[in-house]
């Protein structure tokens, strides 16, 4: 039984339509990556599967229940359960760190204070953050405030994360950090979608790889399969591109 | 140039000017309270409003931005009366400045409406905050650090341009000035006097704001 069922999915901005029709399952702790061409429509799988952008039409099923898009306390459900982390990290800048990871569980979830801090300082520690609890994001390098923003996800508890190029704005030396901390999560066995332009490490980490191109999966399979024996044309044409980058 | 200073004479006025000082001081937050309760409904018209209270907002600040504080002044104290609305110099000056602070006050919050950043609202968002949750950790601690500089620069503008008044007979700050000037003829040592009640006015509000503005916002705001 799939974790999460994509059925038919279909969003527009407006009248642009932008996923035509996406159809995926994922397995409890599987990491699919999407990876295909600038505007293809990965952010925006990503932002329809949190419910930032209602869909069209299709379903999506999260343990075999229909989520309904436009229902509050769904989406409210569906929040506790799915996690996204941004390119741009979207840090709040008026909090500390600590503040940041803690603000969602101590006020959406109501949870006790206390906990969540220890619990919030133990997720900053594993990425890497032990020292920089008090700081505020504008004080931080941008693979920190990434960090950051990573465990402000995991601090709700999610059962699947979302990941929208969280290395892209990155300078290079600084791109391995956030890529450890996304490794250990692999490890753990959490769900994942990675939106990613880093092939090494998506051919790495990956269970399957989703090649996605106007707003469509074209191809999907193992990363062996993907990236060294694709089947289909647009896929070896966008492949071929990457790997000689 | 003979002339010689004397202080002395003078001195024995500085309980009544500080009384005058204060009365300034009163004028300034009275009409500064009062210009941000209009300001903030401004700045939610023109950002939210329908187009015809966007209008009406438009021209209120265009006419309260494009006229002299003065002018504006003179024509509730002299010309209302003429429409049977009779006011207290103290009361014109109060209510000139405080619809002349509103238009300004209006444009300084609406740029904070729109400074908020958009990113951390979606963050927001799939953390699952309400809207109302949004708006009090969000937006509310944004607009107010975004809006505390220039709202602490309207302000020492507004403690300065309380010596209007004085024009109107208002005995604040000038008004008691010119009334010390006028029985000692000492203008160089009365005026001189009042600057240095100016300056200790809009220091230490600048220094208080500026020092609340670093404890609240951690607004890199100088103190003086
Ligand atoms: N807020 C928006 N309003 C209107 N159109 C949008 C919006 N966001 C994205 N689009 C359009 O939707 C299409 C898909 O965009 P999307 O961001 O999902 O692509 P992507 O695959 O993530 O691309 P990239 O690799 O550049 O991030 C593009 O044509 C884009 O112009
Ligand atoms: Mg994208």
């Amino acid at each position: 039984m799939p974790q999460l069922e994509i059925v038919d999915l279909k969003a527009a901005y407006e009248k642009l339509v932008v996923l035509e029709k996406i159809n995926l399952n994922v397995e409890k702790g599987e990491i699919v990556s999407l990876i295909g061409p600038s505007g293809s429509g990965k952010s925006t799988l990503l932002r329809v599967l949190i419910g930032l952008l209602p869909p069209v039409a299709g379903r999506v099923r999260l343990d075999e229940n229909d989520i309904d898009y436009a229902n509050k306390a769904t989406l409210r459900m569906l929040r506790d359960r799915i996690a996204i982390v941004f390119q741009q990290y979207n840090l709040f800048q008026n909090m500390t760190v600590l503040q940041n990871v803690t603000i969602a569980p101590t006020k959406v979830k109501g949870r006790p204070v206390a906990e969540v801090t220890e619990e919030a300082k133990e997720l900053l520690s594993k990425v890497g953050l032990a020292d920089k609890f008090n700081a505020y994001p504008d004080e931080l390098s941008g693979g920190q405030q990434q960090r950051v923003a990573i465990a402000r996800a995991l601090a709700l508890r999610p059962e699947i994360l979302l990941l929208d190029e969280v290395t892209s704005a990155l300078d290079p030396e600084l791109v391995n950090e956030v890529l450890d901390s996304i490794r250990l999560l692999a490890a753990e066995g959490m769900t994942m979608f990675i939106v990613s332009h880093e092939m090494g490490f998506v051919r790495e980490v990956s269970s399957r790889v989703a090649f996605m191109s106007d707003g469509l999966i074209v191809e999907i399979g193992s990363p062996k399969v993907v990236f060294d024996a694709p089947t289909i044309e647009r896929t070896k044409d966008f492949v071929g591109k990457i790997l000689r980058h | 140039m003979n002339y010689t200073l004397q202080f002395g004479q003078v001195t024995e006025f500085l309980p009544y000017l500080a009384g005058g000082a204060w009365l300034s001081l009163q004028i300034a937050f009275l009409a500064f309270c009062g210009g941000m309760v209009i300001g903030a409904f401004g700045a939610m018209a023109k950002t939210f409003g329908g187009r015809v209270v966007r209008g009406i907002t438009a021209a209120y600040i265009t006419f309260f931005m494009n006229t002299p504080q003065l002018v504006q002044i003179f024509f509730i104290y002299f010309a209302l009366p003429d429409a049977g609305i009779l006011l207290s110099s103290y009361e014109a000056v109060l209510i000139g400045m405080t619809l002349n602070a509103g238009a300004y006050l209006t444009e300084i919050q609406r740029a904070g409406f729109q400074s908020v950043h958009r990113n951390e609202m979606e963050a927001a968002e799939t953390l699952g905050m309400s809207l109302l949750q949004r708006v009090r950790y969000v937006i509310m601690p944004h607009i107010a650090k975004v809006l505390f500089p220039p709202l602490s620069n309207q302000y020492i503008l507004m403690t300065l341009g309380t010596s209007m008044a004085a024009i109107f007979g208002v005995e604040e700050l000038t008004g008691r000035a010119f009334n010390i000037n006028a029985e000692t003829f000492r203008s160089i040592e009365v005026f001189s006097i009042t600057a240095v009640f100016y300056i200790a006015l809009t220091l230490v509000a600048s220094m208080s704001l500026g020092l609340a503005g670093r404890y609240l916002f951690r607004a890199k705001m100088r103190l003086i």
